[in-house]
């Protein structure tokens, strides 16, 4: 039987490095098992497409839930995906410097990340709170990791 | 170095010609979605196909992993799982390429690639994840996906309207509220059943797939690896509707064969066809069409 050499062996030492990363960070950032490399798609209901973010601004004389705009719709996505402060920082930013092209006061931007669960019988379906985060304005944003 | 990396492979002896070309397919088939990397890597399996200096040449693929890798690190972390094996593939075959016993080295990377890959999908499925043994993952997604849906319908015994209303059901409520009269839910034994044997059926492949690749290789050995990975190919990528995922997996598959194994390197590229016209030709939604009232 033949050894097998360096170059046959890379590809998949890079492939494990980066499912055990993924698997760190799904349990560590809440990232979706679907996604970051780990293969655990098709294996829990925990996707993007039952994840959602919410978003909600506050000023002097001012506190609501915002729409995600569309020029936003990709930071929420991966906010979603990915509820770590790097993505939620780089949301919170993009809120911030729209509600600011609209001329509408902002000092903080909140956000929650959310999922569906659903209850192994009967499967009800119930939205949990992932993560919260508040950004106030002029934050250096957090470092990427 | 770079003279080397430049240098196309030689054909005797070494990767087989139609792997390269299936994998250049592929990068056709399902372009990247960043514009300003698509361009590059369509072009280069464009001239990759027609060229045999630039298919054979281990610079060609150890560009195009590093387009695809890059693909990965902008839009992180929403790219799909065979994207980032799309990149493993290409480093594999750019650096099988460039070395002395190609065909063996590519081999032996997709061996591993698939070993590991699925024992990933295995773990999750059947450790990591609360929702996938216990069957509230296929049945959930049999009613919400609508990838699904038309095989929910027509395997599943559900009519349009009980799918709606379970599609309401499944929506969660907003924080406190409580329905006067709670949604109706109906889950026929057909779709329980249905659930079920995607449920376990999908793990007990997987894992035959995974253990088959991982164990060392015996003559019987082989048979078994190829004999599972075609059938996960067929039965899964009749419904699920990823074929970029099942057009690596064949390709991997073909480059893992023996030169002399010439039904199963035709049977590799019956299924990649095979998967083509899965995901042309809509069988789930005409069936259900005919069927379904």
């Amino acid at each position: 039987m033949r050894r097998p050499n360096l170059g046959e062996l890379l590809p998949v030492g890079l492939l494990l490095l980066v499912a055990g990363t993924q698997v760190i960070l799904t349990r560590t950032a809440a990232l979706s098992p679907w996604k970051g490399g780990g293969f655990g798609m098709f294996s829990t209901t925990d996707d993007g497409g039952r994840r959602r973010v919410r978003v909600f601004v506050s000023a002097p004389e001012r506190s609501e839930e915002v729409a995600i705009a569309p020029s936003l719709e990709d930071a929420a996505r991966r906010a979603a995906v990915l509820p770590a402060d790097y993505e939620l920082s780089r949301l919170a930013m993009g809120v911030v410097a729209r509600e600011r092209r609209y001329a509408r006061p902002v000092e903080t931007v909140r956000i929650e990340a959310w999922r569906i669960d659903y209850t192994p019988d009967t499967l009800a379906a119930t939205s949990r709170l992932l993560r919260q985060y508040v950004y106030r304005v002029g934050t250096p944003a957090p470092p990427r990791p | 170095m770079l003279a080397r990396l430049l240098r196309p492979a030689p054909d005797a002896d070494g990767v087989s010609d139609s792997v390269l070309t299936l994998t250049a397919i592929i990068l056709l088939l399902r372009p990247l979605d960043v514009w300003w990397l698509a361009p590059f890597v369509l072009a280069t399996a464009c001239l990759s196909l027609a060229l045999r200096s630039v298919r054979r040449a281990p610079f060609t693929w150890i560009l195009v992993a590093t387009l695809v890798a890059a693909r990965v690190v902008v839009v992180w972390p929403l790219s799909d799982n065979h994207i980032y094996l799309l990149a493993y593939w290409c480093l594999a075959i750019g650096l099988a390429l460039s070395s002395a016993a190609s065909a063996a080295t590519l081999s032996g990377s997709s061996r591993w690639l698939l070993g590991a890959s699925f024992a990933m999908a295995v773990l999750w499925k059947a450790v990591l994840s609360p929702d996938y043994t216990d069957g509230r993952f296929f049945r959930v997604t049999l009613l919400t996906d609508d990838r699904f849906a038309d095989a929910a319908l027509v395997f599943g015994g559900l009519s349009r309207d009980q799918m709606a209303a379970n599609r309401a059901y499944l929506e969660p409520l907003p924080e406190g509220a409580e329905l006067l009269d709670p949604l109706p839910f109906v889950e026929p034994p057909r779709l329980r059943v249905f659930a079920a044997a995607a449920t376990w059926g999908g793990l007990l492949i997987e894992t035959l797939v995974a253990v088959f690749f991982l164990l060392p290789t015996a003559p019987r050995l082989e048979l078994a690896r190829h004999a599972s990975l075609l059938a996960f190919c067929v039965a899964t990528y009749a419904l699920a509707p990823v074929a970029g995922f099942g057009w690596l997996l064949s390709t991997m598959g073909l480059a893992h064969c023996r030169p002399n194994h010439r039904w199963l390197r035709a049977a590799y590229l019956a299924v990649f066809v095979l998967i083509l016209l899965y995901t042309e030709f809509p069988w789930t939604a005409v069936l259900a069409d005919w069927t379904i009232r």
